[in-house]
Order: C-alpha cells, then sequence, then structure tokens
C-alpha cells in the first residue's frame, strides 16, 4: 500500500472508469469512446445522458423513451415543494439545490441506485431552479411542458416563455460540454458517499456542495464580475497588471488536468463569438492579455484558459442570471453524477484513504481543574 | 497508524477581526461562544414538519415562541452567498450553531416519529443530556447520558473515514461548511459506514437470543450473508472503541448484552474459520448498538446519534483543511471504449 502523502491527490488514480477521459495531453475529452467535439454540437442532452448511463447511444425508440420519463418526472413531491417555499428569497440557488433535491429524494432512503433514479433526479432539477427564480422574482411558477425537450423546457419554465431555436441549441451545447469530466471534485464526492452504499439523492447532493466551491463550479459568476470591473478591452492591460500587483486571481484561467486548450472552451469560445458580441470582444482581449501575463510570471506552466471563461458569455447569452450560472452547470453534471455514482455501485468498494498523523504524540489529558 | 516522529503543526490560518460584513470576530471558539444566544435552537424551517411550514419571508416571525430565541442565521444564510472568503471568516462561528443543530433535529426528529410535539432544548442541560431530554421529553437518567456521552466522545473522530474524507473532498472547492456537513451525512448514511451500527443491532434482533445464535450465524454463513459489526478497513487488533463500549454494553443492556456476547465469540470463530489470514475483529458498530439500545435510543436514529458526536470531527477537519486548502481532484484511469469512434445518426441506430 503506498504510504506517500499526495496533496489533492494529484495523478493519484482513484478510480477505473468507461465513462469520460480526460485526455489532457492532447487536448481531448471523451465520452464512451467519443470526443466532445463529434457530440457538442450534433446531439441533445439527452442522448448524451443516455449514453452515460447505457454506455451506448440510444436508438430512436430508446430515446423517446427516456424524453417520456424525463417530461413525466419534471414536477417535485409536496414536501420538495413545501421545503422549496421555506427557504428565504435571497437564499443562493445552489443552497436551494442542495436543500431542495434532498428532499425530493427521501422516498428512496437506503434504495440501491438505478437509471430511473437517475432520470428522475436530472428531470428535477431544472424545475427546482426555475421555481425558485420565477419566486425570487415575484412571478407565478409556470408549469413544465412535455413535449418541450429538457433545454427548451428549462427555459420555459424560467421564462414562462418559448426561447429561440438558436437559445435552445446553445443552452443544450452547453448542457452536452459539461454532462461530465472525468474525476473532477464533486464527481469523486458522489462516489466516495455512494462508496459507503449510500443512495443517489446522497451522492447528488454532496457533489452539489463540491461543485459549489469557487475552486470547482463557483467561478463563472466571477468571471462575469471580473470583466464587468474590467470594462472595455482598452482597459484590459492596465487593469490587469495592477490586478497582478495585488495578488488578485485572473478568474476562468488554468486547469489541474489540460495540458493545452480545453475542448470545451474551444467551442463555448466560438458560440461566444457569434452569440454575444460584446462579450466576445472583452474577453477575447482579456484573454490574450490574462494568457501573455500567467506566461511571463510562469512559462513552465501551461496556462490556458478554462471552460468557465466562455461560459459565462454562453450562458449571459442565453439569458440566465449569473446567480443560475452554476446549478445551470449541476443541471448538465448531474447526467455525470448518476452515471459515476451507477458505475461505483455496479463494482463497489468503500473509498476510505489512509492518513499520515502530524499531531502530537499520544498523551494523557489534564483533569479539568488542573488545566490553566 | 503507527505514530511518526512529530514535526511541528502548522499553526491554523489567521481569522481575520471581523468579516466584510461587519460579522464578530471569528478567533477562537470562546470568543465564539461569548457573544451569541445559545445556539440549539435550529430556525422553523429546518425543523421536520410539525405543522404547516412558514410561507413568510422570515420563518422566525411564525415561531409563536414556542422555540426559544431568535438563533444566529444559519449556516448557509445570507452572509454566507457568493462569498468565498467570507465564509471561512465565519466558519467558526458556524461550527457552533451546526453542532448543536445537529443535535436539535435529531430530538425532533424522534418526537416527530412518536407522534408527539418538540420540546425545547434546556441551556442548562449539557450536550448528552440535552440530546436525551429532547429524544425522551422527560428529565435524563444519569446513567443513560454517561452512555450517550460516552457513545459520543468515541465517535467523535476516526481519521480519514468515507464521510470526513468527503467533508474533505467538498471543502477542497472553497465551498461551505454546511455543503461540508451535508456530503458528510450523505456519506455516512451508507450501511458500509455509518448505516453499520443499525445493521449489527437488526442482526441482534434477528439472533433473538444467546441460544439462538450458533445455528442463525452458521445459516447465514452458509447463505454468505455478511456478519454485521465485524471487520474493519484499519484495525488488525480489537478496536479500542469497542473495548469501551463492550464493557459499558453489559450493565446498559444485560438481556441483549448476553445475545451480543455470544453472538461475537460464535461469529469470530465462523469468520476465523472460513479466512484464517484476516484479521476478523468485531467493531465499533456491533457495541455501540447494544449501548445505543440500553441508552434508550430507538434504533432508527442510531446512525443520526452517530452524525451527532462525529460532526465534531467533519468540523474540526474543515477547519484543519482551511490552512492548506488545494481542491482533492485525483486521477483515473480509463477503461472504456478507445477513443475516436464517431457517433452513429439517430435515424440509423
Amino acid at each position: 500500500m503506498s504510504s506517500t502523502y499526495v496533496p489533492g491527490l494529484e495523478g493519484v488514480v482513484a478510480s477505473q472508469t468507461a465513462i469520460s477521459m480526460v485526455d489532457g495531453q492532447n487536448g481531448r475529452l471523451v465520452y464512451q469512446g467519443y470526443v466532445i467535439a463529434d457530440l457538442a454540437e450534433q446531439l441533445s442532452f439527452e442522448e448524451v445522458a443516455f449514453l452515460l448511463w447505457e454506455g451506448r447511444l440510444p436508438s430512436r425508440a430508446e430515446l423517446d423513451a427516456l424524453s417520456l420519463e424525463l417530461a413525466g418526472h419534471r414536477s417535485l413531491t409536496q414536501a420538495a415543494n413545501i421545503a422549496l417555499d421555506a427557504l428565504p428569497k435571497d437564499t443562493d440557488p445552489m443552497d436551494v439545490l442542495r436543500s431542495v433535491v434532498s428532499v425530493q429524494g427521501v422516498e428512496h432512503r437506503l434504495a440501491r441506485p438505478t437509471v430511473p433514479m437517475a432520470i428522475h433526479a436530472t428531470a428535477s432539477f431544472p424545475t427546482i431552479l426555475a421555481l425558485f427564480q420565477r419566486r425570487q422574482l415575484g412571478l407565478e411558477p409556470v408549469k413544465p411542458r412535455p413535449e418541450l425537450g429538457h433545454a427548451a423546457n428549462y427555459l420555459w419554465m424560467m421564462n414562462g416563455k418559448e426561447a429561440s431555436p438558436e437559445t435552445v441549441h446553445a443552452l443544450n451545447t452547453y448542457l452536452v460540454l459539461l454532462a461530465d469530466h472525468g474525476m473532477n471534485a464533486s464527481t469523486f464526492a458522489a462516489r466516495v458517499i455512494a462508496s459507503t452504499e449510500s443512495d443517489l439523492t446522497s451522492a447528488l447532493v454532496g457533489a452539489i456542495g463540491a461543485l459549489k466551491g469557487p475552486a470547482h463550479g463557483g467561478a463563472p459568476s466571477a468571471v462575469i464580475e471580473q470583466l464587468e470591473q474590467i470594462g472595455t478591452a482598452e482597459n484590459a492591460e492596465n487593469w490587469m497588471r495592477a490586478a497582478r500587483q495585488r495578488k488578485q486571481k485572473f478568474m476562468g484561467f488554468g486547469h489541474r488536468v489540460y495540458r493545452v486548450y480545453d475542448p470545451r472552451a474551444k467551442i463555448l469560445k466560438e458560440m461566444c463569438r457569434r452569440m454575444n458580441p460584446t462579450f466576445y470582444e472583452l474577453a477575447t482581449k482579456v484573454e490574450e492579455v490574462a494568457l501573455s501575463i500567467l506566461h511571463e510570471e510562469h512559462p513552465e506552466r501551461p496556462q490556458s484558459t478554462n471552460v468557465e471563461f466562455y461560459s459565462a458569455g454562453v450562458l449571459q447569452a442565453i439569458g440566465l442570471p449569473k446567480e443560475y450560472f452554476t446549478p445551470t452547470f449541476a443541471t448538465a453534471r448531474v447526467a455525470g453524477w448518476s452515471a459515476h455514482v451507477l458505475e461505483q455501485a455496479a463494482n463497489n468498494r468503500i473509498i476510505r484513504p489512509q492518513s499520515e498523523y502530524i499531531g502530537p504524540e499520544p498523551r494523557r489529558p489534564v483533569p479539568l481543574s488542573e488545566r490553566a | 497508524m503507527q505514530t511518526r516522529p512529530v514535526t511541528p503543526r502548522r499553526p491554523p490560518a489567521p481569522f481575520p477581526e471581523r468579516g466584510a460584513d461587519g460579522t464578530p470576530p471569528g478567533g477562537s471558539i470562546s470568543d465564539a461562544a461569548a457573544g451569541r444566544p445559545a445556539p440549539r435552537g435550529p430556525r422553523d424551517s429546518v425543523l421536520p414538519g410539525q405543522r404547516p411550514l412558514p410561507t413568510s419571508e422570515d420563518p422566525r416571525t411564525e415561531s409563536g415562541g414556542r422555540i426559544p430565541p431568535p438563533p444566529p442565521p444559519p449556516p448557509s444564510g445570507p452572509a454566507n452567498r457568493f462569498a468565498p472568503r467570507n465564509w471561512r471568516v465565519r466558519t467558526r462561528l458556524v461550527v457552533l450553531v451546526i453542532v448543536p443543530l445537529v443535535a436539535t433535529i435529531v430530538g425532533a426528529t424522534a418526537r416527530r416519529r412518536q407522534g408527539r410535539e418538540p420540546v425545547q432544548p434546556r441551556a442548562n442541560l449539557g450536550h448528552a443530556a440535552n440530546l436525551l431530554w429532547m429524544v425522551e421529553g422527560k428529565e435524563p437518567d444519569p446513567d443513560k447520558v454517561r452512555l450517550v456521552d460516552t457513545y459520543l466522545v468515541l465517535l467523535a473522530d476516526h481519521g480519514l473515514n468515507a464521510s470526513t474524507f468527503a467533508a474533505r473532498v467538498v471543502a477542497s472547492t472553497g465551498s461551505d461548511l454546511t455543503s461540508c456537513v451535508v456530503g458528510a451525512i450523505a456519506a455516512l448514511k451508507g450501511p458500509a459506514h455509518g448505516g453499520a451500527t443499525l445493521a449489527a443491532r437488526t442482526m441482534l434482533d434477528k439472533i433473538g437470543s444467546a441460544d439462538n445464535a450458533e445455528k442463525w450465524l452458521t445459516e447465514a454463513h452458509a447463505r454468505h450473508e455478511r456478519f454485521s459489526g465485524f471487520g474493519h478497513r484499519v484495525y488488525r487488533t480489537y478496536d479500542p472503541r469497542a473495548k469501551i463500549l463492550r464493557e459499558l454494553a453489559k450493565t446498559a443492556s444485560p438481556e441483549l448484552y448476553e445475545t451480543a456476547a455470544r453472538t461475537e465469540e460464535v461469529a469470530l470463530r465462523i469468520l476465523h474459520e472460513a479466512h484464517p489470514d484476516r484479521p476478523n475483529a468485531t467493531n465499533v458498530d456491533f457495541w455501540a448498538s447494544v449501548v445505543l439500545t440500553g441508552a434508550g435510543i430507538p434504533k432508527e436514529l442510531f446512525t443520526t446519534l452517530f452524525a451527532t458526536s462525529r460532526v465534531a470531527g467533519w468540523t474540526a477537519h474543515v477547519l484543519e483543511s482551511l490552512s492548506d486548502l488545494r481542491l482533492i481532484r485525483p486521477a483515473s484511469r480509463w477503461v472504456g471504449p478507445e477513443p475516436g469512434k464517431k457517433p452513429m445518426q439517430l435515424a440509423k441506430r
């Protein structure tokens, strides 16, 4: 047994998986053998979710059955509705998701994870977010529409009007791109939880909690905020040099695994160019400056733009409020999380690593009355 | 685990004097406790719905005086929103909210299961005594308090077990303490982890009596059933916690102890015969199930009692990890199809 401490478990193989592979050297993301660039603008999120869960692309009949099952489970349970209504209106939507997904799943108790459970959980995410956002805005909830696909229905429930085909296509592409990504922190959290033979809901709730962190999924809104502070392309160089003096981090750069340009960022960048020219103009300039500054500082490091940078521009163009960027990330990743939970449960062994004790030598407690 | 020569421990991360939103200093636990109301009462919205949940924006306005003074903002309250730096400032305070809160939720759950109203926590009782008070709604028996207190101490932490590790993975992304604790609870729930105490008690219930142990275990073994309460990833000798609980179990629940002691004897013999190479020892869950039974805790609440104890350790681990926060993102080995195949068009599939 290895006894070397590896901070962040970097490079430590924690699982075997056939769901997705991040090929950092060649800048490839692979779902079940398919390269992401071949899936992204061609397939629906539903097809990709099926691929992640079942290991193959669905036939027309299977896709129809899946769409029906998703559409049939877009409503929340009574308890979940009550929980959602009990939360203060200014609750972070990630906390809303974490709490309401938990309540929505209580009926499963300790049931062994199954594909239908994964479908039902995936169906509930857009509903939870849309209901909460409308409540925040003081608007009436919008009922889901069974004839709409996953992405189209999400926008319908959020906005109460049908989105344009381009917008739906953009959201669908985003959901496909973000649906899975190897052994990232939230997926790993889900697998650790599933490894105790806990239920799917528990694993998803833990994953949402992990995705919330700014070092993981919590950054896309920070990208927008940083761009807002920079303001104009002309100002980028000055602002960013000054920011560096203050040791401020550039949002949307760097990744543990990729050594070349993130393939998802590439696709999202192109979408930004088409959909969000204002963002694109500023963002490309900021990207250029950021990469050159980062390269000056660490010429040895492969500093590249990560998926969150251009995600921000795409989600903004889709019309989602920035507080809903990370929850929308979760709406995509729930497909991957549940696929990993199913894979973990199919061939399980509890994930219980070792630790290196660096505390005091064993000692005796001093009685309370004698302690200073 | 062997003890290594000790290297000086890194000092904990400094906590700023005051948070960006003007929150009080979060230095030491005593500082934190001094300026706050008794933090045991949960917000109404987290009490399991013993009545229609409030619909107004601030659920505290509807407490109707039944729940004690408005507690401090909860862990994921507004002050924590989108504030990756701020949540660290508040973490020590949040620990003082979340640890007793778990006990309060357990108490309210127990009462609700019995179809009764939750009782208010009592500031003049210690943690274990208050827990029993809230579960039973009557003056806690000192012997039972001692059992629960010892149990809570013994289970409070245990190295990098799965739930603690889950909490640290969540913490490593810079997420908030509530998310860490929620993730840990999710992991503890599994029968291979915290659910094992209930599984042990369920097995003892099936065995029923000392006389039946030999027959039941032999048959279960023949069916390849796993014995609950035996085996551990780390211990190669008798779990020191199990030893203490075993001793307490004698007087805590004499009848169940008799069944359990005989079960242990037979189970260890069968396991040793089957796997002479393996160190098959009784684990803490086995004897914890007898002690908690003796303390009058309903068995459905065993895992929640475990959480009531372990939340101290989880939060300690999260606080420790703050001093050197680094994203936990392991690698995986690809065992899927060779990358590069082209997706077939839907119509042709």
